[in-house]
């Protein structure tokens, strides 16, 4: 049989349906197949005369309220940075006490490169970023709570309406919030949205949402230059991670990729009491990700830092003059007008698109703190005061994705020119709005 | 004699399927790539009695329509790689929505079990559910279970043992109405002639056809003259 003569006979019913019906014949299918389902339900099912209200539902009637919707998010949200800090700060200074100890220790190796190595460059480095364990891994336990819970999918619930004004459906905002725990699967995650244009936009603004491998980025600086206020920074990185994603979805749909919005039922999942293991595994999976790239792209990475702080052959470690110095003092000019125009800062940037980890990595493996913190260090010999250390952190929250995460980009929108396109947006936005946070702030604090 | 048998868990988003698959598999997870996609697919062995049951999850969808990637795979899984058994896992507090998959899945003739999970939600809603006439009606069986305190997992792996075993049953058919019938045998008779009859029911490809459900239709197209 000739499969065109199939595929014209088809056309042929659904022209003889549509004169009967008025309708497309995939509509008509879903609706027997749905009146299928209600007559066998009628049938197997007793529901009681009145729709018992669950306490779901009663409590629905508060987290998804029109007017405490969005404050409530915030709130939540604002509780889980206070929940990870308040918790995890012991924790930190015990693993910074164990690696300091460690370090004291590799003083003493001979010959002294190899003393170097471990104690500046791989404990200096590596040490640093896994000091970090705690509070990463607490975030991600209070991510999956949220989710497990039930309350995420009321978060993209509220947001429904705020994301309609920008164009995107509330669809959108389930990979942004994933985005809080890496931007890899949060991006994967958009292909539940069937509009391709819907998804190109929620994929192109994700990577604004801060990942968890920001956050060293944020604690090290908050707990340095803002000791009083540290919740609230970190707070206000996230918050503008989320306005201005937001704000860039409605650029894009405005001048970029213009389109209708889809509609869709938003559902809501009943809430459920997590089990502790539900969320241990949901934090295992995220958090797993954090220490495999510490033991295997940061640890090279520092490695190669530490090289390069190291040569040429007799030159002071991690000084102006040194390879990785150089490097730093070639690309410091860019960052002159955002106030961080230390060489310091721009290499740590640089290596920062290997993954954002190594941000402090390069930091801990350069400054190589013997006694006291890497973050006070920071503070006196990069002479930073708190709007520097501010700038730097919106910096660090906005600008170009990390590798992986290009390399998603690429993966889901099967070209070069999305990732690239996002890492051209991103270093721009990144630049004007530390510029601009530190060209305004220096008006009012000096 | 061990016997190796190949399962899909098939399922709405939340409705417990990630649950019930780690009751399944305990820790014999393994995670991969959907063949030419980045999208993640999740395997794992569970053994009954002298049986392996290989249990692979498909992305959790609403429907099995051509128009998002994920629907696609599950759907693709379900068709080309014929697993064994196909288990759906249905909230048995949201039953109407949940079955317009399982419904569909029937359709494709896959030796399917449902899953009626969280039942414990149901009784919560008052709702009283015959699961024998339900499982009447599919034409499947039907197992109540409460997944996230692990009940039901070893009746749901006594009936997919006894299913593997079954020799390939009928599909659900459902009544179209008179008109659209009547084009769906004229499609059906065309299609039986064609060479894609001989690996897909006739009746589901025709009834995909007058969905105008894209991958079909390409199907189509590429077959030629058959």
């Amino acid at each position: 049989m000739d499969s065109a003569e199939i595929l014209r006979a088809k056309d042929q019913s659904l022209e003889h349906l549509r004169g009967i019906y008025g309708d497309e014949a995939e509509t008509i299918i879903a609706d027997r197949r749905y009146g299928f389902i209600s007559g066998v339900l009628k049938d197997v099912m007793k529901r009681p005369a009145i729709e018992r209200l669950t306490w779901s539902d009663r409590i629905d009637r508060v987290i998804v309220n029109r007017w405490l919707g969005i404050p409530l998010f915030l709130a939540i949200m604002y509780a889980m940075f206070q929940f990870t800090f308040t918790l995890s700060a012991p924790l930190m200074d015990w693993i910074g006490a164990g690696f300091d100890f460690i370090a004291a220790r590799a003083v003493g190796i001979s010959p002294d490169w190899l003393g170097s190595l471990i104690g500046d460059g791989i404990i200096g480095g590596v040490g640093t970023v896994l000091t970090f364990i705690p509070p990463i891994f607490l975030l991600f336990i209070a991510i999956a709570i949220l989710e497990d819970s039930g309350y995420m999918a009321r978060a993209a619930f509220v947001m429904d309406r705020l994301m309609h004004k920008v164009g995107l459906h509330g669809r959108s905002f389930i990979p942004m919030v994933l985005g809080f725990g890496c931007n890899i699967p949060a991006i994967m995650a958009t292909r539940t949205i069937e509009d391709p244009k819907d998804r190109l936009i929620t994929i192109l603004i994700n990577p604004l949402m801060s990942c968890g491998a920001r956050l060293p980025i944020y604690i090290l600086l908050a707990a340095a230059f803002f000791p009083a206020h540290r919740g609230l920074v970190v707070f206000s990185m996230y918050l503008i991670g989320i306005i201005l994603a937001i704000l860039m979805a409605l650029i894009f749909r405005k001048w970029l990729l213009p389109g209708p919005i889809g509609h869709f039922v938003m559902e809501l999942p009943p809430y459920r009491l997590p089990t502790i293991t539900g969320v241990l595994v949901h934090m295992w999976e995220r958090g797993e990700m954090f220490l495999i790239k510490a033991g295997t792209i940061i640890a090279g990475v520092v490695v190669f830092i530490w090289f390069l702080s190291s040569m040429p052959w007799g030159v002071e470690y991690a000084s102006a003059n040194s390879w990785i110095g150089q490097l730093g003092r070639l690309i410091a000019p860019i960052f002159g007008p955002c106030g961080f125009g230390q060489w310091q800062a721009a290499v740590s940037l640089f290596f920062g698109f290997l993954a954002k980890e190594t941000v402090v990595g390069t930091m801990g493996a350069i400054f190589a703190v013997k006694e006291g913190s890497l973050g006070t260090a920071i503070a006196s010999q990069l002479s930073w005061t708190p709007l520097v250390a501010y700038a730097f952190m919106v910096f660090a929250l906005l600008y170009t994705p990390c590798v992986a995460a290009v390399a998603t980009i690429k993966a889901e929108t099967n070209s070069w020119k999305w990732p690239a396109f996002t890492v051209g947006y991103e270093l721009a936005l990144a630049w004007v709005m530390a510029t601009l946070i530190y060209q305004i702030g220096r008006l009012f604090v000096g | 004699m061990a016997e190796e048998i190949t399962i899909a868990l098939a399922g709405n988003p939340n409705s417990g399927k990630t649950t019930v698959f780690n009751n399944l598999t305990g820790t014999h997870q393994h995670v991969g790539n959907w063949p030419g996609v980045t999208v993640e697919r999740k395997e794992g062995v569970c053994r009954y009695g002298d049986h392996r049951i290989k249990v692979v999850d498909l992305p959790g969808v609403y429907s099995l329509t051509a128009y998002s990637l994920d629907e696609l795979i599950a759907r693709d899984f379900i068709v080309e790689e014929r697993p064994d058994v196909v288990v759906d896992i249905v909230d048995a507090s949201n039953l109407e929505r949940n079955l317009y998959l399982t419904v569909q899945i029937l359709e494709m003739g896959a030796r399917l079990i449902v899953a009626l999970n969280m039942m414990d939600e149901a009784d919560e809603r008052g709702y009283r559910i015959d699961i024998e006439h339900l499982s009447y009606h599919l034409g499947a069986p039907v197992v109540p279970m409460v997944a996230n305190r692990n009940r039901g997992t070893e009746e749901l792996l006594g009936e997919i043992v006894k299913l593997a075993e079954i020799e390939r049953t009928e599909c659900l058919r459902i009544n179209y109405g008179r008109e659209v019938e009547e084009e769906i045998a004229k499609l059906e008779r065309l299609i039986s002639q064609s060479a894609l009859s001989q690996k897909y029911s006739p009746r589901w490809l025709a009834v995909k056809l007058l969905e105008e459900d894209e991958e079909i239709i390409k199907k189509f197209k590429g077959a030629g003259v058959g």
